[in-house]
């Protein structure tokens, strides 16, 4: 219906221009907030694919009034109470918690993601709303064949043919309704009904290992959050215990009063399942939440988790390093730095450094996890080099104005930076040439059949003492010759 | 430097008697008197800080002047790249770093296996970090954590957290911000750990008060150790010019800033004195600095024998 048409019906109608991106933004909070019940909720995929489509599309679907959220509470319901009982409970509380959030809101609970969402829009009884175990195919049957989320072209045609109920279609055969209608009447009615399984995406990743602690009482003492975080960590290091896993990852939600929820992650370099140790990373976490006007609900998850045997292997690397035995509190001891300066500096700022094969200076040195140091003789190999090479390199090499007496030679002077340095002693050529088996940095391959080019490196000393690491790149070419002529380039700072 | 007057502790009758009986003795006695007086109490103040440890340089002229014969660990030292021999400020720090790095490699030997935590802050495009193949020369490149930071507070916090964690040998951080606050932290934690603290500084810096040790190394230049018949002669081994320009808890120098001229030699891994006359320098200023210090090393040696 247009909205003229409507204001032709009703002329005092009240209207506000729709806000898709609005509804989206409280549904994705509503979603956040329904975390307390499972991990595995989602948004209704159907809801989504019809408010993508635009405005238009909205009257009919979409996230107006007909948007949705699928819970999967397979083993979340015990919580609340034994077998059915405990589902009823469930459903109890959600629809109470969220109508005192000001949200008019209809829940049904079924075997089947189909048959709940079938059954929360369309069931005309209160009682109707749950449906027992294996009662989808009695609960549908009355239900009109909107309830099967097809396509409205499908629906019309059906009702046209009098095909008004979900239950007119049970006893038809299906080869020439599949032939009439296509193939999705007959999947959505096999999905409601349990006989096709109908897989939901859960909007954030479901973590194996979950604890959960809710309170009678708001908390919102920083004290209390702390004390009831480390509850959570003991029970979740329990967990890690029975399976034989160490945390790499932990997040801990809490759940205000409001319905709003504030999380914050902490991260290990290595599996970890020793509580006071997690508890200290947590304690630097802790500052950043915001309990709002009270803490109803905490939840500790482990998203990603690692096989660990519990007992702290000894890095064999460091302890090789210098050849004598390393005292494990030692790793221990740096493995805990490494973790808290990640902490707030982030993973990649807190690094080792690792050799790599390569002749290229810029490629010798490249960076590691804080955890897994270099071997003891992997620095060895390019140790022979090192009176050579420049204590500080540059990023990137940057290029210097020379003057050369004879163009093989090292230049007598160079300017870089504005300022001329004119060159007293120099070492060299060290020729470099370029890893032709290895794609250039700009992703092309040097032509076949063509020198590879090199770099001829010096090492100069200027008149006032200061040593640099020069290099020319690529052979000298008279300018008559027609090649380029060679660049010169500052590539670091020698001791 | 907070100068602590030895008067303003000891009771007034001692204070008086004190000065009564210094009033007859030569200035220059007096003076050196009152200096041994200030030395010890500094001492006493930092007296509490049990089994204080000091590794030795290598160098004999300069580990005769350190407190305990060496660089205290549980201390905060300074490293900074000085100007050249010209004057002119040098753009990098090429020096200073190897000599950073050879403290680094000394503080290392007290704990073989501990970690090396290196904190610096890059420098944007331009950034030139320091190079591992260089370092391996002092000490195992694999001992090194790099820890990258945008923000000077990040910097010493990371150091701090450094100094107060276990399994590290030395922390090391570039930059050149002088914060008092940020040092005097960074020098109580290093004296509550036992752990040794460097700040390296890439460009001459204002004075951190706080600071054992300050240092200011620049590039000086090499000995050819073969003449070309054409063209350039070849580099020598790396000359540092090392100032010590703050020696706190240590013995006293005659000259004001002692300073030397290190060669460091990379077959035997060791820094040692090139002997200024064979170095033939003509300056005014070093050949000044130079008497000095031999004068002064040779009462140090007197007494050491």
């Amino acid at each position: 219906m247009r909205l003229a048409d409507a204001r032709a019906l009703v002329p005092d109608l009240l209207t506000t221009p729709g806000a898709p991106q609005a509804d989206r933004r409280l549904l994705e909070a509503v979603a956040g907030w329904c975390d307390r019940y499972t991990p595995w909720v989602a948004l209704d995929p159907l809801g989504g694919a019809v408010a993508e489509e635009g405005a238009e599309a909205c009257s009919t679907g979409g996230f107006g009034g007909d948007a949705g959220l699928l819970l999967d509470v397979t083993g979340c319901a015990h919580l609340f109470g034994r077998d059915e009982e405990g589902e009823r409970a469930l459903l109890a509380d959600l629809v109470q918690r969220l109508s005192r959030h000001d949200l008019a809101c209809r829940a049904a609970m079924a075997d089947t993601a189909g048959a709940a969402w079938a059954l929360a829009r369309f069931a005309e009884r209160q009682a109707d709303l749950f449906c027992p175990r294996h009662g989808q195919r009695t609960a549908l049957a009355g239900l009109p064949v909107e309830g099967l989320r097809l396509d409205a072209a499908i629906v019309e045609t059906m009702l046209k043919l009098g095909l008004r109920r979900i239950g007119d279609l049970y006893p038809l055969p299906r080869a020439p309704l599949a032939r009439r209608f296509g193939d999705q009447p007959l999947t959505r009615l096999d999905q409601a009904l349990g006989t096709v399984a109908e897989p939901i995406e859960p909007r954030r990743a479901v973590p194996a290992f979950r604890t959960r602690l809710a309170f009678v009482e708001p908390i919102g003492r920083p004290e209390d959050i702390a004390a009831a975080t480390s509850r959570l960590l003991a029970a979740l290091c329990r967990q890690f215990e029975q399976a034989g896993v160490g945390a790499r990852r932990l997040e801990i939600a809490l759940y205000r009063v409001d319905g709003s929820v504030d999380r914050t992650a902490i991260g290990t370099s290595r599996p970890n399942r020793d509580n006071p140790r997690l508890m200290k990373l947590f304690e630097e976490k802790l500052g950043e939440l915001d309990p709002g006007f009270g803490v109803e609900l905490m939840i500790l998850a482990a998203p990603e988790v690692e096989a660990f045997d519990g007992t702290q292997d000894v890095l064999p690397e460091a302890g090789a390093a210098s050849g004598t035995a390393v005292l494990s509190a030692d790793i221990e001891g740096m493995v805990d730095l490494a973790d808290r300066l990640a902490l707030r500096l982030g993973a990649e700022n807190v690094v080792r450094l690792l050799p790599r094969d390569s002749h290229l200076p810029e490629r010798v040195q490249t960076a590691g996890g804080a955890a897994r140091p270099a071997a003891a003789g992997a620095w060895r190999r390019v140790a022979d080099l090192k009176g050579a090479r420049p204590t500080r390199l540059l990023q990137r090499p940057e290029p210097v104005e020379v003057t050369a007496i004879v163009p093989d030679d090292p230049p007598s002077v160079f300017r870089w930076r504005q300022h001329a340095h004119r060159i007293v002693r120099a070492d060299g050529p060290e020729r470099i040439a370029d890893e032709w088996w290895r794609p250039r940095t700009d992703g092309s391959r040097p032509p076949a059949n063509t020198v590879p080019l090199f770099r001829d490196y010096y090492r100069v000393e200027d008149d006032d003492g200061g040593r640099f690491w020069l290099f020319r790149d690529g052979p000298y070419a008279l300018a008559s010759s027609g090649r380029p002529a060679a660049r010169w380039f500052l590539h670091g700072f020698c001791a | 430097m907070p100068v602590i007057s030895p008067n303003a502790f000891a009771p007034p009758a001692a204070s008086r008697a004190a000065n009564d009986a210094a009033a007859p003795v030569a200035p220059a006695l007096r003076e050196l008197d009152l200096r041994e007086k200030v030395r010890r109490l500094e001492r006493a103040h930092s007296a509490q800080r049990a089994g204080r440890q000091a590794v030795a340089l290598g160098v004999p002229a300069i580990d005769a002047l350190l407190p305990e014969g060496g660089l205290l660990t549980g201390a905060l030292h300074e490293v900074e790249a000085g100007p050249a021999p010209s004057g002119r400020v040098a753009a990098h720090d090429g020096a200073a770093l190897g000599f950073a790095a050879h403290l680094l490699g000394r503080l290392g030997t007290l704990r073989p296996g501990g970690t090396l935590l290196w904190c610096r802050r890059p420098s944007g495009a331009f950034d030139a970090p320091p190079y591992a193949p260089a370092l391996s020369a002092w000490f195992d490149p694999a001992r090194l954590l790099m820890v990258t930071v945008r923000r000077d507070e990040d910097l010493f916090w990371a150091m701090e957290e450094g100094l107060r964690g276990t399994g590290i040998a030395a922390v090391l951080g570039e930059t050149r911000a002088a914060d008092p606050v940020a040092g005097r932290r960074l020098s109580l934690a290093a004296e509550k750990s036992g752990v040794a603290a460097l700040l390296l500084r890439g460009q001459p810096a204002p004075a951190q008060a706080v600071c054992t040790t300050r240092w200011r190394i620049a590039s000086a230049p090499t000995r050819s150790t073969s003449s070309a018949s054409f063209g350039l002669n070849d580099v020598g081994t790396p000359r540092w010019r090392v100032e010590l320009r703050r020696n706190r808890f240590g013995l006293p120098s005659v000259a004001e800033t002692p300073s030397w001229l290190l060669e460091w030699n990379d077959e035997a891994h060791c820094l040692s004195v090139v002997p200024q006359a064979l170095h033939g320098s003509t300056r005014e200023s070093d050949v000044r600095s130079c008497g000095a210090r031999l004068v002064g090393e040779g009462g140090r040696h007197r007494r050491l024998a």
